[in-house]
């Protein structure tokens, strides 16, 4: 017997099965059967634009209490400006020059970022999946920019699923981290979420990051920022909202500009 | 685990009592997660919840050997590298095996309990890597040449002002005892360690065979960095830490995330298990999984005690424990204190070396109340002690207290007979007069008996017995009830 073999057989043994009998799934069905979600997968899809817009409602007031600041916004063009105001009002915190990287996603690169950021000496990079020098990017950058696979309104989280262009420092290295999504993205509970990982598991590994990084080991004091980001945001793309007169919530921009 | 030269468990609670820092801190932990898991359980309408997910658990332990088999065949499959460690040491030696072959010089480590058991850090120092805590409470701790006292808050035994000092010493900063200030600093010392550093370690809270993924449970991140930048990823995983499918691992996730800290998600759960693919720029070039046993398939075997390895380790039972509350993690002696802690650490390490635990804590059932999956240690506790009183072979257990078992064989006797018992009685009340001190109680025993009085005065024995005076209260009622009747 391999070293697997007699690991396992000694596990067997603790069980009461003799060494010998080899079990495998077909002998145990119950521990693998599953609830049925299909009802779960419907209610999804079938959501309406009004049921989504008050998931998004709640996603904005659980992410308060956590430093994730939700901007809801009309469009692509509104997105831009969103992010384009918080990177302006947001001091590097590891070195002098401002960097950004974003992810490779078809909707950050519609934003042009480069062209909105031209004249402000920042410079913004893209994790090309065939660049060599995105983890040393990463690393100097004080703002990642991604595209999470869904937003969470019931814990405020969002879910990010590695791939080519989407690597997982980007949401990690940077000091502010900026989410893009589309409102029909947004789920209403981490139920959702995981019917939907068990009807395609992803092959790569997957994240859901709620709120901002933050440690309460000295004195339980919360501090945000500990490793990770110490600012979130969550920027939501609704086509068919009535567009707001006032985009920005400033205060809470300002906030993620102290270090 | 023990050494010969270590304080004793009632030394080191002596020594927790009268600091005046872990007190405090240990009464705020209680009063807001031990208390506050409890009402969130209180107004939780159904706790089906707990139930389905014990059950659940069970089940999957009560079938480990066809779940590890299928977690270990995925995790191949994806790429990363499977090792059976049947004991700590095997554990240790494929880590430096791993650590030799990649030319390792730093380790960064996540949060884990498995390592401390295993004692992986030393042994990787002892081969000249360096190993760093990225976790703030125990980078905290590693620079003050310390050990743990909290599952999930292991520094709770410092104040701001001595982690100021330490800071000021060992990173070189300005003295500050302001905690976003030293939190930065920490941050800054530990981000380019962890950029730079060549392997991570990292415990595992729970595998999902059926995806083949480990998930990391973290606030600061610190875990995503050493899963993420170093080379290799290598992960520590206990046997019973695992669900069969995802559906499984939610209802855990949500229980330990609850009853952790109250949260619904902590910060970030990262699901890994192999190496990155191609054209990804961070992610370890090589992961391996390290599956350990370790005592724990003995565990398993044995009916009485194999509901224990459903812990989720969510610590829960610390924050509410009156024991645990008053003398903090030191005196356990162990990786796995409080609660949970007596009850494992006698089963892993052995029951003679850990006696004291299961007798110090005091039975009141908390720890059963606020478990999110309702693992039942006080029956647990009282079969160690049962194992300790009489000894017990398939445990190595020898008797813990020959003496104590020989005093009770004594008194059985003594009031199994009444003449005995009666003199007994007699001597033991003539004996008690010098002891009695001005309020009429006895503040001060001698021998064995001292321990009984050092924190508390007993009452003494009744100048006249129980049954004498019910017999005379009783006849002279009998006289009266006669004279009624019959009046
Ligand atoms: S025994 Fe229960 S309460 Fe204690 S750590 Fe384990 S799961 Fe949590």
């Amino acid at each position: 017997m391999d070293e697997k073999g007699v690991f396992l057989a000694d596990i067997r043994t603790a069980l009461g099965y003799t060494k010998e009998e080899t079990r495998d799934m077909e002998q145990c069905p119950a521990v693998f059967a599953d609830v049925d979600d299909s009802l779960i997968l419907d209610r999804i899809q079938y959501r309406t634009h009004v049921e989504k817009q008050a998931l998004l409602q709640i996603l904005q007031d659980n992410g308060e209490q956590l430093r994730l600041e939700v901007h809801p916004v009309s469009s692509l063009d509104a997105a831009a400006e969103t992010i384009v105001a918080i990177i302006k009002s947001t001091k590097p915190e590891f070195s002098t020059a401002r960097q950004i990287i974003q992810h490779d996603h078809p909707d950050l690169i519609e934003l042009g970022l480069w062209k909105r950021m031209a004249g402000e000496a920042v410079h913004v990079h893209t994790a090309y999946s065939n660049d060599s020098e995105v983890r040393e990017k990463s690393v100097e950058s004080f703002i990642g920019i991604t595209v999470p696979r869904w937003a969470v309104a019931e814990s405020a989280t969002v879910v990010q699923i590695t791939g080519p262009g989407r690597p997982r420092s980007t949401s990690l290295l940077p000091s502010v981290h900026i989410a893009l999504i589309r409102l029909e993205h947004v789920l209403a509970d981490l139920t959702e979420v995981y019917a939907l990982l068990g009807d395609e598991p992803p092959k790569e590994s997957f994240v859901f990051i709620t709120g901002s990084s933050k440690t309460a080991d000295i004195e339980a004091h919360m501090v945000h920022g500990a490793h990770g980001p110490r600012q979130t945001h969550l920027v939501v793309i609704d086509e068919l909202m009535v567009q707001k007169t006032t985009p920005l919530k400033g205060s809470g921009i300002f906030a993620s500009a102290e270090i | 685990m023990k050494r010969t030269k270590e304080p004793t468990y009632s030394q080191d609670a002596q020594k927790a009592l009268e600091n005046h820092v872990l007190q405090s801190s240990l009464k705020k932990l209680q009063n807001r997660f031990g208390k506050g898991v409890m009402e969130y359980w209180a107004a939780k309408d159904d706790d089906e919840l707990r139930d389905r997910v014990k059950r659940r658990r069970m089940s999957t332990i009560e079938n480990l050997d066809v779940v590890l088999s299928l977690l270990a065949d995925n995790v191949q499959k994806a790429g990363g590298h499977v090792y059976f460690a049947k004991t700590g040491s095997d554990a240790v030696k494929y880590c430096l095996r791993v650590a030799q072959k990649n030319e390792v010089k730093t380790v960064v480590k996540g949060k884990s309990m498995l390592s401390a058991e295993i004692g992986v850090d030393k042994a990787l120092e002892q081969q000249g890597v360096e190993v760093v805590e990225t976790d703030l409470g125990e980078f905290i701790i590693q620079l003050a040449g310390d050990a743990p006292s909290h599952i999930i808050a292991p520094c709770i035994h410092l104040n701001r002002q001595q982690i100021g000092k330490l800071f000021q010493e060992k990173l070189g900063i300005d003295y500050t005892d302001d905690p976003p200030e030293l939190t930065r600093a920490a941050r800054g010392a530990l981000r380019r360690k962890m950029i730079d550093a060549d392997m991570g370690i990292t415990g595992c809270n729970f595998a999902c065979a059926e995806t083949g993924k480990i998930s990391l449970v973290s606030n600061e991140g610190n875990i995503r960095m050493a899963t993420t930048m170093p080379r290799i990823h290598l992960a520590l995983m206990g046997i019973e830490r695992i669900a069969a499918t995802m559906q499984e691992h939610q209802g855990m996730l949500q229980l330990l995330t609850r009853g952790a800290a109250l949260q619904k998600l902590s910060t970030y759960v990262s699901f890994v298990g192999g190496p990155k693919s191609e054209g990804d720029p961070d992610g370890p070039e090589e992961f391996h999984l390290v599956l350990v046993d370790n005592g724990r398939s003995k565990i398993l075997g044995d009916p009485e005690f194999r509901e224990v390895l459903a812990c989720l380790r969510c610590g829960a039972c610390l924050n509410i424990c009156p024991v645990y509350g008053r003398i903090g993690g030191h005196a356990y002696h162990s990786p796995y204190p409080g609660p949970i802690g007596a009850v494992v650490s006698p089963l892993l390490f052995g029951m003679n070396q850990h006696a004291d635990l299961c007798k110090g804590e005091s039975l009141c059932g908390a720890c059963l109340d606020i478990c999110p999956v309702k693992i039942d240690l006080p029956r647990m506790l009282l079969a160690l002690r049962h194992k300790l009183a009489y000894g017990d072979a398939k445990w190595q257990a020898r008797q813990h207290k020959p003496s104590e078992a020989f005093a009770f064989k004594l008194y059985r006797l003594i009031i199994s007979n009444s003449m005995f018992y009666r003199l007994a009685l007699r001597c033991a009340r003539l004996l008690q007069k010098p002891f009695m001190g001005k309020s009429g109680m006895i503040g001060k025993m001698m021998g064995p008996g001292a321990r009984w009085t050092n924190d508390r005065d007993l009452p003494p024995l009744a100048r006249e017995p129980f049954n004498r005076r019910w017999k005379k209260k009783h006849s002279r009622n009998q006289k009266r009830n006669n004279e009624v009747n019959h009046g």
